[in-house]
C-alpha cells in the first residue's frame, strides 16, 4: 500500500522524513550563501581589486583580461570592481525597501481583513490610489521634493509597492478569517490583536515571504530604472542596475559593460529565490 | 449581487476624484511645465514674452486649483481637452491609442499564463527534483534582467540574426506584437511560476490531498480536481493585479518596440509635462484598476465559496 | 506509471492554460483583425516599384516640437527643410554664409529695408508659380501664426511686385537674412494650404504624401524640381524614438539611412558595408558658473575648473571621438567661431598653483583643498536626457578631484526649476543650440547679459554689455563676426562659462546610399542628390 502511494503520488512518509533532513540542509547552505553575499555588500571597499572610481582613460573599454577579469567601463574603470561596490549599494537598498514594504504593506493587510468594515473600505481605497496612480508621475514628483540619490528612489518605490502587499494579506486574511480555528480562539475569548498575531500573521507568512524574496530582483531593476529619471543612484555611485541601464547601448559593441552587473543581479536573486523557497517549505513543515 | 457591483463601481469616484487630483499637484510639484520642456527639447532659448504668452493659451498662467476644476468641469461635459504637445484632442487620440495597447497586453497574457502555470505545476509537483531546479534557474535569469535587454535580445536574435520578425513593427499587427508580447511575457512567467508553484506546493501540503491519497484515489485526479482548482484562487488575483500594471506599464517595451500604444505615449506625456495627456492616462490606470479588483473579487466568489462577498460573518 | 502520471499532469496543465487563454486568445484576435489589414513592414515595401529610400530619424516627433512638415507650426519647420519638402530664401554655405536659394539676390537701401529679388523659374509642388505675391502671402501667415519668426523678424510690412519683395521691419535687424534661412523660413503655397496632418506644398525636390504624427512621414518626387532631378522615386521617413532600435533596424535593412544613433553603436557600422557623414554642429556642451555662489565666485576657483576639465579625453574617450573639442560657444565650422578664440587647456598642475596661490590648501589631508574653514566642494547640476551630460559630469567628478576639488552631481529631470533658484548650485552643465540661426547674437543676448532671459549664473561683464550694444547695430557681417570673437573671449578670460564640446551630427547610411552629407547647420539633409544604388 504505501509503495502504491508513493508511486502514485511521488511523495511517501518515508520520502517526507527525508526530505525534512534534507530542507536543513538546504536551509543552512542557502543560508550560509545569503550571509556570504551580505558580507561581500558589507565589506565590498575592501574586496575591490581597484579604486573602483579611478578612471584611466588610456584603459577604457578593455575586455576581460587577467588584469580586469570583468573588463573596463567608457571610462577605464575596473568593472569588477565596480561591480563589487554596486552590489553594496544595490543588496542593501532593495533589502531596506523590500523589508520596509513588506511589514507594512502586511500590517496593514492583515488588519484590514480582520478588522473588515469602515476601517477596511478606507484604507483599501487609499491603497487603490496608491496602486492605481502611475509610478513614472509619482517617482518624478519625488525627485523634485527631495531631489535625487538612491535614498529617495527607495522612498518613492515604496510609496507605490507597499499596496501589493497589502492586497494579498487582506486576501489571505479573508480566507482564513471564516476557519474553524479562528472562531474558536475568538470563542475561548482571544483578542482581535492576538489572533491576528498568533493565528493569522504565522499562516500567511510563507506567501508573503515567497513574495518578498522574489520580489528582490524586480525591486533592484525598478530602482534602476528610477536612475534614467535621475532619482537613482547620483555618479560616481556604482549600482548594478543604474549600470546596466547606463550601457544599454553597447550591448552588442562591448557586452561586458552590461553583462557583468547582469551576473550580480542574477547570483543575487537567485540566492535569495532560493532561500526563500528553501525557508518556506521548511515553514511549512514545521506547521505540518 | 448587482448592488455589490454597483456599489464597487461607484466607489470609483472618489478614487478618480483623488487620484487626478494627486496627479495635477504632484506634477505641478515637480516642476517645469510642457512650455519648458518644450524648450528644453529644442535646445533653443526664446523671450520671455514668448513663455508667457505660450502659457496664457494653455490657460497654464492661471492659479492650480483653478486650473484642475476648469479640466475637471470640462470634463463633466464629456471635454477631455487637447494636448498640450500636439494640440490634438486627448480623448479620441487616447482612444486611438488603445487596441495596440489592448492587443499587447492579451497577447502578453496569453504567453504568460501558457509559459507560467503548466511550469509551475510542473515544479511544484517535481520539487527539489532536477526538472523542478531547471525551471526555477530559467526564472531566475527571467527575474535579473531588464526588459529592455531581454527586448534588444530578441530583436537581436530574431529580427537580425534569423530574420524572422520584423525590428519596427510599423503598424499594429499580430506579427508585430510577437516581440514585444514575448519580452513582457518573458518577464512575468518567471514571476508568476514562481507564485503557481508555491500556490500548488502550499496546496499539495494540505490533509485532503494526504487523506485523498489515503483513500487510494490517484494523484493526479486529486492534482486536477482539488489542487489545482483551489490553487486557482491565488494564482487569478496575481495575474488580475498584473494586468492592470500590463495595461499602462508596457512603457518601455513599446518604445524599444515602437509599439505605438498607451504607455509610449504616457511616458512621452510625462516627459513633456503635458497635463491633459496625463489626466487621461491616470484615469485610465484608475478605471482598469478598479475593473480588474472587481473581477478578482467576484472570481473568489465563484472559485472559493468560503469567501462571502463583503466578509460577512456565518 | 511514472510517465503516465507525468504526461498526464502536463496534459492537463497545458488544458488548463489554453482554457485560462481562450478568453485572452479571443480579445487578441479581435484586435488583431481590425489592425491586420494594414499590417506591413517597411523592408517589405522597398522592393515596390521605383527606387525608395527609408529614413530612419530619431527626432522627428511632437515631443520635440516636430509634430508635422507645416513651417509655421513650432520647430516643424525643420521637418519640412530637413526632408527635402521645404527651401528657404537665402540658405547657409558648409562654411554657414547666407547665400541665395530660392532668392537670386537682395539689396538694402536702408537699415530697415530689404528688397529681395526671386529665381524666376521655381515651381511650388502644387503647380503654382513662386512669384512675389506668394511669398508675401507665405511670410504674412507666418509672423501671424508663429510667435518666434514674429520676434525674431519684426516685419512691419511687406510688398510684392512681380518676382521682387520688399519688406520693411519695425527695427533695425542685422541678422535679418539669417532669420529667413531659420526653418520656420521655407516659403510654402498658401494657396494649397496646410491640411489637417500638417502637410504643406513647398518648391524642395519631394512632394509629402501622407505623415502620421511622430511615425512616419511619406515623400513622392517632385517631377517639376527647378534644381536637378531627384533621384529617388519615394523616400519613407520613420520615427524610431529608442537609439538601439534604430541600430537593429538598420542592421536587419529595414532602414536605409540612420540618424540620431547612440555612439556606442558606430563600431557596428564601421565597415565597407555602411558610410558615415558627420559634421560638427552648434548644440554646445557647456558649463555656467554660478556668480552667487561664495566659493564659484572666487575667480582662482573658476580659473582652477576651467583648467580642470579633461575636454579632450571627454570628447576622445567617453564619447569614442563622435564630438568635438570646443574653445568657445561656437564650433569652428563658424568664421567667428572654434580657434579664433583662446580658451585655457587641461593643464591640472597650473590648476593646483593657481588654487595654492589664492589660498586653498589641503589641510587636513582628505583630499579635498579649504580656505578659512570652507571645504572646496561645488554642487554640479545637470541633467540625463542628453547622454554626454552624465558622463562630463562622471569625467569632472575625476579630473577635479585630483587637484582638490569636491564635485557633488545632481543629475535630475527638474534642473530647469532648480536651475533658477542659484542658492541650489554652483556649476550647472548643459546643451544648447548656441547659433540656430548662424548668428552669433542669439546666445549672448540669451544667456550672458542683465537683460537676458536665462543667465542662469547672473553673470555680468560691463564690456561686454557695450559690446552687446554695438552688436545689435552692426550689420557688416565681418565686423560682426569680429565683435563676437572680442565677446567670447570676455566670457572665456572671466572663467563665466566653460565649453566642453560641440555635438557631432552623424548619419550612418548603407553603402548604397550616396548624396547624403551632413551640414554644420543640420538643417539639409534630404536633397535632389540623395541616392540609392
Amino acid at each position: 500500500m504505501r509503495r502504491a502511494y508513493k508511486n502514485d503520488a511521488g511523495i511517501s512518509v518515508r520520502y517526507q522524513k527525508v526530505k525534512k533532513d534534507h530542507i536543513r540542509l538546504r536551509l543552512g547552505i542557502f543560508l550560509a550563501l545569503a550571509m556570504l553575499l551580505l558580507l561581500g555588500a558589507l565589506f565590498a571597499r575592501q574586496l575591490c581589486p581597484y579604486d573602483p572610481n579611478l578612471q584611466d582613460y588610456s584603459n577604457a573599454l578593455q575586455p576581460p583580461s587577467l588584469a580586469h577579469p570583468f573588463g573596463t567601463d567608457r571610462f577605464g574603470r575596473d568593472m569588477l570592481s565596480r561591480v563589487i561596490m554596486g552590489g553594496q549599494v544595490s543588496i542593501f537598498s532593495t533589502l531596506i525597501l523590500v523589508a520596509v514594504i513588506t511589514v507594512f504593506g502586511t500590517g496593514v493587510g492583515v488588519v484590514c481583513g480582520y478588522a473588515g468594515g469602515l476601517t477596511d473600505g478606507v484604507i483599501m481605497r487609499i491603497c487603490d490610489v496608491c496602486l492605481a496612480f502611475p509610478g513614472l508621475v509619482f517617482a518624478l514628483a519625488v525627485a523634485a521634493l527631495l531631489g535625487g540619490g538612491i535614498q529617495n528612489a527607495v522612498i518613492a518605490l515604496a510609496v507605490v509597492s507597499w499596496p501589493k502587499y497589502a492586497r494579498i494579506a487582506r486576501s489571505q486574511t479573508l480566507t482564513l478569517k471564516n476557519s474553524d480555528f479562528i472562531y474558536a480562539s475568538r470563542l475561548a475569548g482571544c483578542r482581535g490583536w492576538q489572533i491576528i498575531l498568533r493565528h493569522i500573521l504565522p499562516n500567511i507568512l510563507g506567501q508573503i515571504v515567497v513574495t518578498a524574496v522574489l520580489d528582490m530582483g524586480t525591486m533592484m531593476m525598478e530602482l534602476a530604472g528610477l536612475s534614467f529619471l535621475g532619482l537613482g543612484a547620483m555618479p560616481p555611485t556604482a549600482e548594478w542596475g543604474s549600470m546596466m541601464s547606463s550601457g544599454r547601448s553597447m550591448i552588442q559593441t562591448y557586452p561586458w559593460v552590461v553583462i557583468t552587473p547582469g551576473i550580480g543581479i542574477f547570483v543575487s536573486v537567485a540566492v535569495f529565490n532560493l532561500l526563500g523557497d528553501t525557508f518556506r517549505d521548511y515553514l511549512d513543515k514545521k506547521i505540518a | 449581487m448587482k448592488k455589490y457591483v454597483i456599489l464597487r463601481l461607484l466607489q470609483m469616484i472618489p478614487i478618480l476624484l483623488a487620484i487626478t487630483f494627486l496627479s495635477f499637484a504632484l506634477m505641478r510639484i515637480a516642476g517645469s511645465d510642457a512650455v519648458l520642456a518644450r524648450m528644453e527639447n529644442t535646445g533653443v532659448v526664446v523671450s520671455q514674452e514668448v513663455l508667457d504668452e505660450a502659457r496664457a493659451e494653455l490657460g497654464l498662467d492661471r492659479p492650480f486649483l483653478v486650473q484642475y476644476f476648469v479640466w475637471l468641469g470640462n470634463l463633466l461635459h464629456g471635454d477631455m481637452g487637447n494636448s498640450y504637445i500636439s494640440g490634438r484632442d486627448v480623448f479620441s487620440t487616447f482612444i486611438s491609442k488603445l487596441p495596440a495597447t489592448l492587443l499587447l497586453t492579451a497577447l502578453a497574457m496569453a504567453m504568460t499564463v501558457v509559459i507560467s502555470v503548466p511550469l509551475g505545476i510542473l515544479a511544484a509537483v517535481r520539487q527539489n527534483r532536477f526538472l523542478d531546479y531547471v525551471i526555477r534557474i530559467g526564472s531566475f535569469f527571467g527575474n535579473s534582467l531588464p526588459n529592455f535587454f531581454v527586448g534588444l535580445l530578441l530583436m537581436y536574435f530574431f529580427a537580425i540574426r534569423f530574420r524572422i520578425f520584423p525590428v519596427i513593427s510599423a503598424q499594429v499587427s499580430l506579427q508585430g506584437a510577437i516581440l514585444p508580447a514575448l519580452t513582457l511575457a518573458i518577464a512575468m512567467s518567471a514571476k508568476y511560476l514562481r507564485q503557481v508553484r508555491a500556490a500548488i506546493l502550499d496546496e499539495l501540503g494540505k490533509e485532503y490531498v494526504t487523506g485523498a491519497a489515503a483513500r487510494g484515489i490517484r494523484f493526479s485526479t486529486t492534482l486536477f480536481k482539488s489542487v489545482i482548482r483551489a490553487a486557482l484562487v491565488t494564482i487569478i488575483t496575481l495575474m488580475t493585479m498584473s494586468i492592470g500594471s500590463l495595461l499602462g506599464g508596457t512603457a518601455i517595451v513599446e518604445s524599444i518596440f515602437m509599439w505605438d500604444g498607451v504607455g509610449n505615449l504616457a511616458v512621452d506625456a510625462i516627459n513633456m509635462r503635458d497635463y491633459p495627456m496625463i489626466q487621461a492616462y491616470v484615469m485610465w490606470m484608475a478605471i482598469i484598476y478598479v475593473c480588474v479588483n472587481l473581477i478578482t473579487d467576484l472570481s473568489y466568489r465563484l472559485l472559493d465559496p468560503r469567501v462571502r462577498l463583503g466578509g460577512v460573518k456565518p | 506509471m511514472r510517465i503516465k502520471k507525468m504526461t498526464s499532469c502536463f496534459m492537463a496543465a497545458c488544458l488548463i492554460a489554453a482554457v485560462l487563454t481562450g478568453c485572452a486568445g479571443t480579445q487578441a484576435g479581435e484586435a488583431s483583425g481590425e489592425a491586420s489589414g494594414t499590417g506591413e513592414s517597411y523592408a517589405a515595401k522597398s522592393d515596390g516599384t521605383g527606387k525608395t529610400l527609408v529614413f530612419g530619424d530619431t527626432t522627428f516627433n511632437p515631443e520635440n516640437e516636430e509634430p508635422d512638415i507645416n513651417p509655421h507650426n513650432a520647430y516643424s519647420g525643420w521637418a519640412c527643410i530637413r526632408y527635402g519638402v521645404g527651401e528657404t530664401l537665402f540658405r547657409y554655405s558648409d562654411t554657414m554664409e547666407i547665400e541665395p536659394w530660392l532668392a537670386s539676390g537682395y539689396e538694402q537701401p536702408d537699415d530697415r529695408t530689404w528688397v529681395i529679388t526671386l529665381k524666376d523659374d521655381i515651381y511650388f509642388s502644387s503647380g503654382r508659380k513662386m512669384d512675389g505675391a506668394a511669398v508675401k502671402e507665405c511670410l504674412e501667415h507666418l509672423i501671424q501664426s508663429h510667435d518666434r519668426a514674429r520676434t525674431d523678424l519684426m516685419i512691419q510690412e511687406i510688398t510684392a511686385d512681380g518676382q521682387t519683395v520688399t519688406i520693411t521691419t519695425t527695427e533695425p535687424v542685422p541678422a535679418f537674412l539669417n532669420y529667413l534661412s531659420d526653418p520656420y523660413g521655407c516659403i510654402i503655397d498658401m494657396d494649397a494650404g496646410i491640411s489637417d496632418e500638417g502637410i504643406v506644398a513647398g518648391t524642395g525636390p519631394y512632394t509629402a504624401s501622407a505623415l502620421v504624427s511622430g511615425e512616419r512621414l511619406e515623400l513622392v518626387k517632385n517631377e517639376n524640381y527647378w534644381n536637378g532631378e531627384p533621384k529617388l522615386d519615394g523616400i519613407t521617413v520613420l520615427t524610431v524614438t529608442d537609439g538601439d532600435t534604430l541600430t537593429m533596424a538598420l542592421q536587419s535593412g529595414e532602414i536605409d539611412v540612420a540618424y540620431g544613433m547612440p555612439y556606442a553603436n558606430y563600431p557596428l557600422f564601421e565597415n565597407e558595408d555602411y558610410t558615415f557623414t558627420s559634421c560638427a554642429t552648434s548644440r554646445t556642451f557647456f558649463l555656467w558658473m554660478n556668480f552667487e555662489s561664495p566659493v564659484i565666485s572666487d575667480p582662482a576657483v573658476r580659473e582652477a575648473i576651467a583648467m580642470g576639465i579633461d575636454k579632450d579625453g571627454f570628447v576622445n574617450t567617453l564619447l569614442g571621438g563622435n564630438g568635438y573639442a570646443a574653445a568657445g560657444p561656437f564650433p569652428d565650422s563658424f568664421s567667428f567661431g572654434g580657434s579664433q578664440v583662446m580658451a585655457k587647456g587641461y593643464d591640472p598642475q597650473e590648476a593646483q598653483e593657481v588654487l595654492e596661490g589664492a589660498g586653498w590648501i589641503d589641510s587636513d589631508g582628505d583630499g579635498i583643498r579649504e580656505k578659512d574653514g570652507t571645504r572646496l566642494s561645488i554642487r554640479w547640476l545637470t541633467y540625463p536626457s542628453r547622454q554626454e551630460l552624465p558622463l562630463l559630469a562622471e569625467s569632472a567628478q575625476a579630473t577635479l578631484g585630483q587637484i582638490g576639488i569636491e564635485v557633488i552631481v545632481n543629475s535630475t529631470a527638474d534642473h530647469n526649476s532648480i536651475r533658477t533658484d542659484t542658492d541650489q548650485w554652483d556649476v550647472y552643465a548643459s546643451a544648447m543650440v548656441t547659433a540656430p540661426t548662424g548668428d552669433p547674437e542669439y546666445f549672448f543676448t540669451t544667456c550672458c547679459l542683465d537683460s537676458s532671459m536665462v543667465n542662469n549664473g547672473h553673470y555680468h561683464n560691463d564690456t561686454l554689455e557695450a559690446l552687446a550694444a554695438e552688436l545689435s547695430q552692426t550689420f557688416d557681417t565681418k565686423a560682426r563676426s569680429d565683435l563676437a570673437v572680442q565677446m567670447q573671449q570676455i566670457l572665456l578670460d572671466d572663467d563665466a562659462y566653460v565649453f566642453c564640446s560641440h555635438l557631432q551630427m552623424s548619419m550612418v547610411s548603407k553603402a548604397q546610399v550616396t548624396g547624403l552629407t551632413a551640414h554644420p547647420c543640420d538643417f539639409y539633409e534630404i536633397t535632389a542628390d540623395l541616392d540609392i544604388n
